[in-house]
């Protein structure tokens, strides 16, 4: 049972500054966290309800999203400012990407985009992308013929371990992804993908260490080979 | 000795079949998942005979090198020997 009883938890409204609202730190740092092992507790999420980023472009988004894609817009939200001071009146409306989950946006009013908000053609800018899932090859190559009938430039099919993905951009250029699973995620997986963070995460350290950056993948390739050997030897 | 680690699973499963019947080198496994392909100083992979797509193929010492590339294209790798520690 919840110790808190909805009455009675904070508000994030009577927040009154930017940083109370969003708990935002900005040091990144994670002294004073404790584990997830060390209490007992199992938290777990059943996927995503929305994504959201900000648009200066409100006509474009909309007939993007509801008119081009034919993604159903199922909430909106107004406000005049939002709590902390500084705030604008903003529009947050949302689109439905199935299966409970949307994509969202924030509508400014009378701001202007600053520069670091400008989409960029690199593949940092490209990192923070969305992926949506469908469930077949005929799905995925549907969306793509279909897509490319309305008129949107689509990638070629991209083959990854364990996706198919097709790669667009939104008018915001923002990058979107649509991806089937080409099998599901094995415990093998799961093992393999911890003795690669354990072989990277080992790697940064030593570099932070002598202050240097990680020099190439060849260096985690290398560790991770000893890692490997020591789980086999093991088992 | 060069040792390269496999994951196995299908998407990783055309470096071991490219590996077998070749001189000097050896595979062992799957063994806790991995296999391992072996050889005392040289292996060489073909993306294309190997029928693998470039996104696969850019990843294909995920499982572990313990060796040292020596040449890194979109077609062709090859990995040699080393005495770095890992």
């Amino acid at each position: 049972m919840a110790s808190e009883s909805p009455g009675r938890r904070e508000d994030a409204s009577s927040g009154k500054s930017f940083d109370e609202v969003y708990a935002y730190d900005a040091t990144g740092s994670l002294a004073g966290m404790t584990h997830a092992g060390a209490d007992g507790v199992q938290l777990a999420l059943s996927g995503v309800d929305h994504t959201a980023r900000p648009t200066w472009k409100l006509n474009e988004t909309v007939e993007f999203y509801r008119d081009i894609l034919g993604l159903p817009l199922v909430h909106a939200i107004t406000a005049r400012g939002w709590g902390p001071p500084g705030h604008h009146d903003f529009l947050h409306f949302f689109f439905d990407a199935g299966n409970g989950a949307t994509i969202a946006f924030f509508y400014y009013i009378g701001s202007d985009r600053p520069a670091k908000y400008e989409p960029e053609s690199h593949h940092f800018y490209m990192a923070t992308h969305t992926a949506w899932a469908v469930d077949t090859e005929d799905d995925l190559i549907r969306w793509k013929e279909t897509l490319e009938r309305r008129g949107v430039k689509v990638s070629p099919y991209t083959k990854h371990e364990i996706i198919e993905s097709i790669y667009f951009n939104d008018p915001n250029g923002y990058p979107l992804e649509i991806t089937r699973k080409l099998r599901d995620v094995e415990r093998i997986d799961e093992v393999d993908a911890r003795l690669t963070l354990d072989a990277a995460m080992q790697v940064e350290a030593e570099c932070r260490a002598r202050a240097e950056k990680m020099p190439d993948i060849e260096a985690v390739w290398r560790r991770k080979a000893k890692l490997v050997d020591d789980y086999r030897r093991a088992g | 000795m060069i040792d390269v680690y496999v994951l196995d699973v299908p998407e990783f499963h055309p470096l071991i079949e490219a590996s077998r019947g070749v001189a000097e080198v050896t595979i062992d496994g799957p063994q806790q998942g991995y296999w391992r392909i072996s050889a005392p100083t040289e292996l060489r992979f073909n993306r294309k005979a190997m029928k693998m797509k470039p996104a696969v193929w850019y990843g294909i010492f995920t499982g572990g090198l313990n060796g040292e590339i020596a040449e890194w294209g979109r077609d062709e790798v090859r990995v040699i020997g080393t005495n770095r520690p890992l």
